[in-house]
């Protein structure tokens, strides 16, 4: 009976503080009648008793030990107090039908077949047979002398004890009395009903008959019996028996408790005393036999080995003792510092010292002029501001006395910062410049000292009626050529700026020069495909005219024997171009973009870029024979030049420039220039320095016996250079660009080798020409006695600076 | 043919580090390296080419000094750290486990570290911490005010307290304060220690709200190094003034709000005979004995010590002064001793060379200046902060006493006879004693920043203030500066002070011409006979034409106003000039065609920077103007409405 026992060790205790309680559920036999319903089982303790009473005359003796008998008396208290724990229960059990009927169910399933009213009376009385055991110990044992008369004596109605007692028919106790044999009990066992919902039975009874569905009124009926019957409200539907049953007021009482989430036994204590098995009082008797083993007599090896380790370490100083009252170590201070031997740290350059914070500036006072105060646009700005961008991490704010500067809500924030730039900032030396940065302008020598340069204009030369891109200033210094998309070459007097002569032409003209012989008065063009010679008749003297004359014509007689070169033609010109002036066609394969003189004026150089090989051809005057200087030419070629002094010739291509000995035939030198595109070239009348112009807006200087490097090279100009002069006899050259400037230097090369040349910008003409379809000043030109320059532009336009 | 160098065996690929390559040699985690760093004072770098460094890789890193971390591995810290690891992992287990005895064991066997021999590391002289305390000293003052966090402990809170307050007493007591401001941020203070400048914050004494986007990880760490190397500097302080380091905490003044005052400051000379008067046995040992003595017997001591206390402070008061003043006056004794009065006809004498006069001079100022109050005996009304005021007063000789509000140990009540001035913060001033003068708390700090005592009628008690400027601000040239003085009068101050300048200059040319003229007259004919011989001279000498003449210019009209102001054209590009809308004389113009003529010749690297500079100049101008401009439109304003005023 495993259900009974924790309840009987339980209650033990409790009997025995109250022996009163063990008789009050005690049932006279008298009251029988208002005895739990499992009163059989009562019936037969009680019946147990009387043969214990019975018993009770063979007794023994009881006053053998008293501790015994206090053991002996819980022992039977435990057995006196099964009777109102056993009432309870069955009462209990009687009143929640649905668990005793599972309890019985699985006991019924142990003892199969046998009917319950078998099953029950086995039960009783294997309990029986139990109890009787137990009282067999007893009666060896001892048992309480009054135990017997107690059982026998009336009972005592008891105040606060009042178990609630059902009653049940009166049970004449003969074979088959046993009224639960006839019930018919479902034997489905603890499963879902609706299982047979869809069935006319709702189960099987004990022998295997099915249990039929009762009747069950409809709606109405159902109501009707609620209405009726004024206990409807405590019935409950078994669906098991698929009826309704009353329910007792000792299952109200149950559902009530768990209802409060009490327990549902209302005796029943959960914090019982406990039962001490081992407690301080010593046993005459051992709980066990077995000897006392021998490692409680010799000393543990395990524990010395761990003294001994706690030992080592004592000795070895691993464990200090502890000492009393032990107290936080407090940071203690003493002189960290001693002057004498502090050496200051070396200066090292990966050592940077954090720098300091900012001092605060007016602004930042609580009460600041009020100039530094924002204004609202300023205050909008700021917010708007991401917050790293802004100048300041505060707004300038005005309080009218101290009492009213409130706390500032950043300031935990910018300590913050500040430790965060402090260890995660990356610290970089920075060579703050505390220089003027008028200093960092070069000294250079007052323009003033380095006059004459023209500053500013003299004469205007107006006419042409297209771009003039080529400008030539004859020998003498009287005459003007220039050569225009107008396809006209003109011919203007210096001094006054009159045209005194027009020559049109059938083609745009490129490029207009003057023979640099003085006894021979030629002017060199070139117009499209062709290169013309042409001799102003009426401007100079009738000696030099016909000198000019002859020495033009002279070459068409050599011509006549020699075969003809397919890459230059010397061809007369035709009458009407005779009359004009024009004394010797050159016909080319390819357009010429420049002629240039050789210093004699015997030889004269043309650049014809589209003509790969023969880009270069040189031409000789006198015998109206052409060369091709160059078998192959490096690069597209931009401009040539003859040496003014040497037999030299320097042809620059789009980046360099080639410096080549005519007389040896080889190349005498290369000069890296450094720009994207050369566009103009000239030489140093010394024939030692060079200059050239880019279209990338670059002058450079070279030094010829410097470097093959450029000496200087400046960028001043806002738009491409397009032309570069040397003066002849002034250190002076001059650059013009598209953006209309005319940029003049001082120039100074000097003799002594070791003595570079003074570059001295001494005055910028600015908008001498208007650039008209992204183009400005086009050429400049240099007067070859005075220090006058002439710039001629894409306005149309030739002007003359004195 | 030279050697063959590897790539990445030399320069900046050793000699940087990137982050998590430390963290992986150091093998420490993420946070202690942080703490480290913090600790030992690392910074990360900015290679001069990061690809180089970071070994051709251009992701974004962080480096470090390769040295730096090399020496981060012998820190005997970062074993403390691992050790601290360990320990942390045992009591867990052991916390876990419910073996509260061991878990008791293992916390008294904490391993503690100590920082003395980072700062010493850091700091190798005394005078390199002082350098660096300004940091220091305003997370000291932050954290005293701070209020304790489940983060912040009361005892770093206490600790910091403590230091900022016996920081304070040296100042007071070597009287070091040279500058104050009160900045909107709070008031910055600046003192002169050893002959370095040490500047600290303080917040204004609010509760501070702690904000949450803060790591107090890191401030914590900061605040650790701060502490040690506060409790250092303090200690070196001390010891030097010959003062008792650390001072008593008077624990009865301090739960009075005494503040600053709680500490007992104690000179390790007189300490005996204070003793005596404190009719007990107090010797340096026993007043640090004394500190780990049972809370009682502290406050009993305390309590005793409060009696005798005002009579104790007047006395070392009177010590001190007389201690400073006969010092001084030995001092100022000493020096006319040794070194007679220099004569007055010297002082006209070259002002780049630093003469003894200029030092003796700098020297009787400093002490000027160091007992600016001495004759001021000052009471704080109930609304000033005391914490600032009394501080910086005391620290320049004034005897200060306040309102039983703000706190314990005034040694003089409002009542008092002696009382010269009175600071009160408030609209009106009801009761007046008519001995005192009543001004506001701005007048003890314009005082201190001007080095004299103003007078207070600009800032008697319910006046508007005269604005109070930065010290810390030193006006170059072309920098905005400030009036001090009211709008009214000082527009119209402008306006004659510019037609002022101009008839001025006008005079002048007009003075210096007539000199020319005089000079010329004079010398003319002498002049005409020698100026072409003298042209001759330096023109074989090889002097330009332009430089001779403008020697000769110079040579005759010694400093007129017309080369000065070619000069000042010449050397600034003067924006306010031009902005004025003069019309450009022909020398200005050839000066700067000259000049534009020169830039050609410049390397491209001169311009570059010639334009940077120019830009900063610019910008600085621009914002000069900008200040101006709102001056004199605010000047209009006030103009015109005092008109309206008059009018009504």
């Amino acid at each position: 009976m495993p259900s009974t026992r924790p309840t009987r060790k339980a209650a033990a205790p409790k009997a025995a503080a109250a022996p009163a309680k063990r008789v009050a559920p005690a049932p006279a036999p008298s009251k029988k009648a208002v005895v739990a319903p499992k009163s059989k089982k009562r019936t037969v303790e009680e019946a147990q008793e009387d043969s214990d009473d019975e018993f009770g005359d063979v007794a023994i003796d009881m006053a053998s030990d008293d501790d015994e008998e206090d053991m002996d008396g819980d022992d039977e208290s435990d057995d006196a107090e099964d009777f109102p724990e056993e009432g309870e229960e069955g009462q209990d059990m009687s009143a929640a039908d649905i668990e005793e009927d599972e309890d019985e169910d699985s006991e019924g399933s142990y003892m199969d077949g046998d009917s319950i009213a078998d099953s029950q009376e086995e039960l009783d009385d294997e309990e029986e047979e139990e109890d009787e055991s137990d009282f067999d110990d007893l009666v060896e044992d001892d048992i309480d002398p009054n135990f017997g008369h107690n059982l026998n004596e009336p009972l005592a109605p008891e105040s606060d004890y009042n178990p609630i007692v059902r009653e049940y028919p009166e049970i004449d106790p003969v074979y088959d009395s046993d009224s639960s044999t006839e019930e018919n009990e479902n034997t489905v066992g603890n499963i879902p009903m609706h299982w047979y919902d869809d069935y006319p039975h709702i189960g099987y009874d004990i022998d295997g008959k099915k249990i039929m569905r009762p009747a069950t009124g409809d709606e109405l009926d159902k109501f009707l019996s609620t209405m009726d019957d004024p206990d409807s409200w405590l019935s409950a539907h078994n669906y098991k028996e698929g009826q309704d049953v009353k329910l007792s007021a000792e299952e109200l009482e149950i559902i009530r408790r768990l209802e409060g989430n009490r327990i549902p036994d209302a005796d029943y204590n959960p914090y019982e005393d406990q039962v001490e098995f081992f407690s301080s009082k010593t046993e005459i008797m051992p709980l066990s036999a077995a000897p006392e083993p021998k490692r409680r007599f010799i000393p543990s090896k395990h524990e010395a080995k761990r003294i001994m380790k706690i030992v080592r370490a004592i000795r070895e100083g691993r464990i200090v003792p502890r000492k009393s009252g032990y107290v936080p170590p407090k940071p203690k201070y003493y002189n960290l510092w001693n002057d004498a031997e502090d050496k200051p740290r070396e200066e090292h350059v990966m050592h940077i010292t954090a720098p300091k914070m900012k001092l605060p500036t007016h602004d930042e006072s609580y009460n600041p002029p009020a100039e530094y105060l924002p204004t609202e646009e300023e205050i909008r700005e700021w917010n708007e501001m991401d917050k790293e961008d802004r100048p300041k991490n505060y707004l300038p704010q005005k309080y009218n006395a101290l009492r009213n500067v409130p706390g500032y809500g950043q300031f935990i924030q910018e300590r913050f910062e500040r430790c965060l730039d402090l260890y995660l900032a990356p610290r970089v030396r920075k060579n703050r410049l505390n220089i003027d940065p008028e200093s960092l302008i070069p000294k250079l020598p007052s323009p003033r000292d380095l006059q004459p340069f023209p500053t500013r204009l003299a004469i205007e030369f107006l006419g042409h009626e297209g771009r003039v891109r080529s400008t030539s200033v004859d020998p003498t210094g009287l005459w003007l050529a220039s050569g225009s998309d107008d396809k006209t070459v003109r011919v203007w007097e210096i001094a006054t700026g009159r045209c005194m002569a027009t020559y049109h032409l059938d083609e745009l003209v490129t490029s207009v020069v003057w023979g640099p012989n003085k006894e021979i008065a030629v002017l060199a063009v070139t117009c499209g495909y062709k290169v013309g010679l042409i001799l102003p008749e009426k401007l100079f003297s009738p000696e030099l005219t016909l000198h000019s004359e002859e020495y033009l014509k002279a070459g068409f007689a050599n011509v006549a024997t020699g075969e003809p070169n397919p890459k230059a033609q010397w061809k007369q010109p035709t009458p009407a171009e005779f009359e004009k002036g024009i004394r010797v066609w050159v016909h080319l394969q390819k357009p010429v973009k420049q002629v240039t003189w050789h210093r004699k004026g015997d030889y004269f150089a043309t650049v014809a870029p589209d003509a790969n090989n023969s880009a270069v051809l040189i031409h000789q005057l006198t015998k109206h024979q052409t060369q091709q200087p160059f078998k192959k030419t490096k690069g597209a070629v931009q401009r040539v030049m003859f040496h003014p002094t040497k037999p030299m010739f320097f042809v620059a291509t789009q980046r360099y420039v080639r410096q080549y000995n005519l007389q040896r035939q080889e190349l005498v030198k290369t000069m890296q220039t450094g720009v994207k595109w050369i566009s103009s070239l000239d030489v140093h009348p010394a024939g030692d320095n060079l200059i050239i112009g880019s279209y990338d807006k670059r002058l450079c200087w070279f030094d010829l016996d410097l470097s093959s490097k450029p000496y200087k090279t400046l960028r001043y100009h806002q738009q491409a250079i397009r032309s570069v002069a040397y003066h002849k006899r002034y250190p002076l050259f001059a650059s013009c660009a598209d953006d209309g400037n005319v940029q003049i230097f001082h120039g100074m090369v000097y003799n002594d080798l070791l003595q570079n040349p003074l570059i001295v910008p001494v005055k910028i003409l600015k908008n001498v020409h208007q650039r008209v379809d992204a183009l400005g000043a086009l050429c400049v030109e240099w007067h070859p006695t005075q220090p006058w320059l002439i710039s001629s532009g894409a306005d149309h336009t030739i002007k003359l600076f004195s | 043919m030279g050697k063959l160098h590897k790539k990445g065996k030399a320069g900046a690929a050793i000699n940087y580090i990137t982050r998590n390559q430390a963290l992986k040699k150091l093998q420490v985690t993420l946070a202690d390296f942080r703490r480290l760093c913090i600790l030992k004072g690392i910074y990360p770098r900015e290679p001069k080419n990061k690809k180089k460094a970071n070994k051709g890789s251009t992701a974004p890193s962080t480096f470090y000094y390769a040295k730096d971390i090399q020496y981060l591995m012998h820190e005997p810290i970062l074993g403390k750290f691992r050790e601290y690891k360990t320990f942390a992992k045992k009591m867990a287990k052991v916390m876990s486990k419910g073996q509260y005895s061991t878990a008791k064991t293992l916390a008294e066997n904490k391993p503690i570290y100590t920082l003395d021999h980072i700062i010493k590391e850091r700091y190798p002289t005394f005078t390199d911490a002082l350098r660096d305390l300004d940091d220091a000293l305003c997370m000291i003052f932050l954290f005293a005010t701070m209020p304790k966090t489940d983060k912040i402990k009361s005892e770093t809170i206490e600790n910091c307290q403590r230091l900022a307050a016996e920081f304070q007493h040296y100042i007071l007591h070597t009287r070091a304060l040279r500058k104050t401001f009160l900045s909107i941020k709070g008031i910055y203070y600046q003192a002169e220690i050893k002959g370095q400048t040490v500047t600290w914050l303080v917040p204004y004494q609010f509760s501070q709200d702690v904000p949450t986007d803060v790591d107090f990880r890191v401030m914590l760490t900061f605040l650790e190094f701060h502490q040690t190397l506060c409790g250092f500097v303090n200690y070196r302080l001390y010891s030097d003034v010959n003062l008792v380091y650390p001072p008593t905490l008077d624990l009865k003044l301090d739960e009075g709000g005494a503040g600053m005052n709680a500490l007992i400051i104690e000179s390790t000379q007189s300490s005996a005979n204070i003793a005596k008067t404190v009719n007990q046995p107090i010797t340096t040992s026993a007043v640090a004995a004394s500190l780990s003595k049972e809370e009682k017997q502290r406050l009993q001591e305390s309590e005793k010590r409060l009696k005798t206390l005002s009579s104790k402070i007047a006395r070392i008061q009177e010590t001190e002064d007389s201690t400073t003043t006969t010092d001084m006056d030995q001092d100022a004794d000493s020096a006319m001793d040794e070194f007679p009065a220099p004569l007055p006809n010297l002082d006209g004498t070259a002002a780049g060379t630093v003469t003894f006069t200029d030092i003796q001079k700098a020297s009787q100022h400093l002490t000027h200046f160091q007992s600016l109050f001495s004759n001021c005996v000052i009471f704080l009304s109930r609304e000033v902060p005391r914490y600032s005021l009394e501080f910086i007063l005391r620290a320049l000789g004034a005897q200060v006493g306040w309102d039983a509000v703000l706190g314990e140990g005034s040694p003089f009540d409002e009542n008092d006879d002696r009382i010269t001035h009175q600071i009160s913060d408030r609209p009106t001033q009801g009761h007046r004693f008519l001995s005192r003068q009543y001004v506001q708390p701005q007048w003890a700090y314009d005082s201190i920043n001007a080095g004299k005592i103003l007078l207070g009628d600009a800032y008697s008690v319910g006046k508007t203030l005269p604005p109070h400027l930065s010290p810390f601000v030193e006006a170059k040239e072309g920098d905005y500066v400030p009036d001090v003085n009211q709008f009214e009068g000082q527009t119209e101050d402008l306006a004659i002070e510019s037609g002022d300048e101009d008839e001025d200059e006008d005079e002048d040319e007009d003075e210096d011409e007539d000199e020319e003229d005089a000079d010329e007259d004079e010398d003319e004919d002498a002049e005409h006979k020698d100026l072409h011989q003298i042209e001759l001279e330096a023109e074989a000498k090889g002097v330009a034409f332009t430089e001779f003449e403008a020697k000769e210019n110079k040579k005759k009209a010694k400093a007129t106003k017309a080369s000065k102001a070619a000069a000042e054209t010449a050397t600034s590009s003067a924006p306010a000039t031009r902005s004025a809308g003069k019309k450009r004389t022909a020398a200005e113009a050839e000066a700067e065609e000259a000049k534009e003529l020169a830039k050609i010749m410049m390397t491209n690297k001169q311009q570059k920077l010639y334009t940077k500079i120019q830009y900063g100049k610019d910008k600085k101008a621009a914002e000069v103007e900008k200040l101006t401009k709102k001056k004199e439109q605010l000047a209009k304003t006030a103009k015109t409405s005092a008109n309206k005023k008059a009018k009504k």
